[in-house]
């Protein structure tokens, strides 16, 4: 059995007397999909972020391999291999899709501090920018600004991102928000793809029943913060407990 | 990238072209003292704003110290040559000593204060600026006071040079433009501004201008990818300030005084403001053509409407309208309808024009 890769021991953030998270402690094994659901306002974004750094724990620690990633940045838990996506589309708009996945590519080859030489010689670079957009098949549209793809392909564009990150763990803050399920929108297939590599640990914070169902080796069910169940998805779906708390999405998709 | 660019980037790359070919040749185009005098203080204004558009259009960072940060250039060449005499050593003494006190300050100004939310550090770099001016005057002993500090420039720029002499051992004219120190100290001006302006435009395109714009778009998208945001941030204002204060240094060689009013009146910041909003803001082409237009501006839009309104003598309430003391309202106004007409600056707003969809 591999080493757990991500840790999360006690972790614990209070907003005044408000407890958002609340001792929570899981570990996220390489190859694995856990879905993270619960009512809104349970912790799930908050959750999130403190594992990727975007809000400082106030107690608790996040290990990575090992090693305590609790006090560090956003942007060093990025370069030690969080990648996360966020909950509305978060790119940089006025940038072309390719310049979008190039600062992935770049600022894990550490050449961001180059300022003289033109970004163009840095042909390696871009190469690789371009394999992700092959595989996320945006090459197409790759000279585009971010801002004018349509929503779906933003998202896509968000997961290029991620993969040019090569990080060890996957973060999905509902990836599907605002999309249709008419037909499995495609960023969905892409992070079916992601599961294929056993390396990678990834989480998904979800709502919709049928993408858990799809996708889930593990559910864990944040409520009020607290970590309320976690297995394997049919043992959790069918607990009274999580019935009773998750009522309304359940109920919803078993409709 | 690799696409043809759409016209209206060729037209703005040609028409810095044809700005930088003007400057270059101005001492022959335009051959009198006061053309001379607006050629060099475009050469300089193209720095400082260049510099400045890393700041504002590139990195999203507002500050109000530039003009500090040129202050420290030119007081540290005007101390160095007032104490040591006019002489190279004390050029590159009092040179490098303000560019290290700029870096030195905006270093500690960055890194305290470039966390916070923008509006704060853009008061933390006014309140540096103020207390700068107030420096200034009151060290009268070092800085002069308010009257500044007059001394002589390095040998070669002294006027009075010959570069080239003739049979008769008079100073060579070249298309009749006397081969004379003066002409030294422009192009002196001339090449020092160009390799910072080409240095600016390498900047931008090089990877870390990439990451100074993804930092203008998005910084927690930046952050969570792996940059180091303030890190960024504090290397990109220190780069402006180095900039910055080259640029004071070179035009206090030029001027041979400096004083508050040359090197660190609020008014220079208030121009270099309005000169990267009028070139456009991010595009750094713009900042030549901001820096041409205000600069021509503040020198000939009085005397152009003196002749207006002497040629309009006679109509009723135009010559008054067009009174040259009347300049700064129409400057005013000219500047509003640019705005209005170009929201992005001229060179922003012309560069996608004639683009492919």
């Amino acid at each position: 059995m591999p080493d757990p890769s991500l840790v999360t021991e006690d972790l614990t953030i209070r907003f005044g007397g408000h407890v958002a998270v609340n001792k929570v402690s899981c570990a996220f094994k390489p190859g694995e999909l856990t879905v993270i659901v619960g009512p809104n306002g349970a912790g799930k974004t908050t959750y999130f972020n403190l594992i990727s750094g975007q809000l400082p724990a106030s107690e608790g620690r996040v290990l990575l391999g090992g090693a305590d990633i609790t006090r560090l940045s956003p942007s060093a838990r990025a370069r030690r291999g969080i990648g996360r996506a966020f909950q509305l589309t978060n790119l940089f708009p006025a940038l072309s899709v390719l310049e979008n996945v190039r600062l992935a590519v770049q600022a894990r080859s550490g050449l961001g501090w180059r300022f003289v030489s033109p970004a163009a010689q840095f042909s390696a670079l871009e190469a690789e920018a371009r394999h992700y957009l092959e595989a996320t098949k945006l090459a197409e549209k790759a000279g585009m600004a971010a801002a004018a793809l349509p929503h779906g392909d933003q998202r896509k564009l968000e997961v290029a991102l991620l993969m040019a990150m090569e990080p060890s763990v996957y973060m999905f803050d509902e990836p599907t928000a605002g999309m249709s399920l008419d037909h499995t929108p495609d960023v969905l297939d892409l992070i079916a793809k992601l599961k294929e590599d056993s390396s990678k640990t990834i989480l998904l914070v979800e709502h919709k029943m049928s993408v858990v169902r799809a996708l889930a080796d593990r559910i864990i069910v944040l409520h009020n913060g607290e970590l309320l169940a976690d297995g394997a998805p049919e043992e959790v779906m069918k607990s009274q407990i999580v019935r009773d708390v998750y009522l309304g999405s359940a109920g919803e998709d078993a409709a | 990238m690799s696409q043809s660019l759409p016209k209206g980037a060729i037209f703005i790359k040609t028409l810095v072209l044809f700005i930088g070919a003007l400057l270059l040749f101005a001492p022959f185009l335009f051959q009198d003292t006061r053309s001379l005098e607006v050629a060099a203080r475009i050469c300089i204004f193209v720095v400082l704003v260049a510099s400045y558009d890393l700041l504002i259009g590139y990195t999203g960072i507002v500050s109000f110290a530039h003009t500090m940060f040129f202050g420290f250039g030119a007081y540290g060449a005007a101390i160095a040559l007032r104490q040591m005499g006019p002489g190279w050593d004390a050029v590159v003494l009092g040179g490098l000593t303000g560019l290290a006190v700029s870096i030195i300050v905006a270093t500690v100004i960055g890194l305290l204060s470039l966390r916070v939310k923008a509006i704060f550090f853009a008061m933390i770099t006014l309140a540096a600026a103020s207390v700068a001016m107030v420096l200034a005057s009151q060290l009268s002993n070092l800085t002069g006071g308010e009257d500044g500090i007059t001394y002589r420039a390095p040998e070669i720029f002294k006027t009075a040079n010959k570069l080239m002499v003739n049979e008769d051992g008079k100073v060579a004219r070249l298309f009749g433009v006397k081969l004379n120190g003066k002409l030294a100290a422009y192009y002196f001006v001339f090449g020092t501004c160009l390799v910072m302006f080409i240095f600016c435009l390498r900047m931008v395109a090089s990877p870390l201008g990439t990451v100074l714009k993804a930092i203008r778009e998005n910084e927690a998208r930046a952050e969570a990818v792996g940059y180091r945001v303030v890190a960024y941030r504090t290397f990109v204002f220190c780069i402006a300030a180095g900039l910055a204060s080259l640029a004071g240094t070179v035009y206090a060689i030029w001027l041979k005084y400096t004083g508050p009013d040359t090197a660190l009146a609020f008014n220079i910041m208030i121009d270099i403001l309005l000169m990267v909003v009028i070139g456009g803001m991010g595009t750094m082409y713009g900042a030549a053509i901001g820096a041409v237009l205000l600069v021509l501006a503040q020198y000939y839009l009085r005397d152009l409407m003196g002749a207006a309104s002497e040629a309009m003598q006679g109509i009723p309430l135009l010559p008054e309208l067009f009174d040259a003391d009347r300049w700064l309202l129409w400057l005013g106004i000219i500047f509003i309808l640019l705005v209005y007409f170009f929201p992005k600056g001229i060179a922003g707003t012309l560069w996608d024009k004639g683009a492919r969809p």
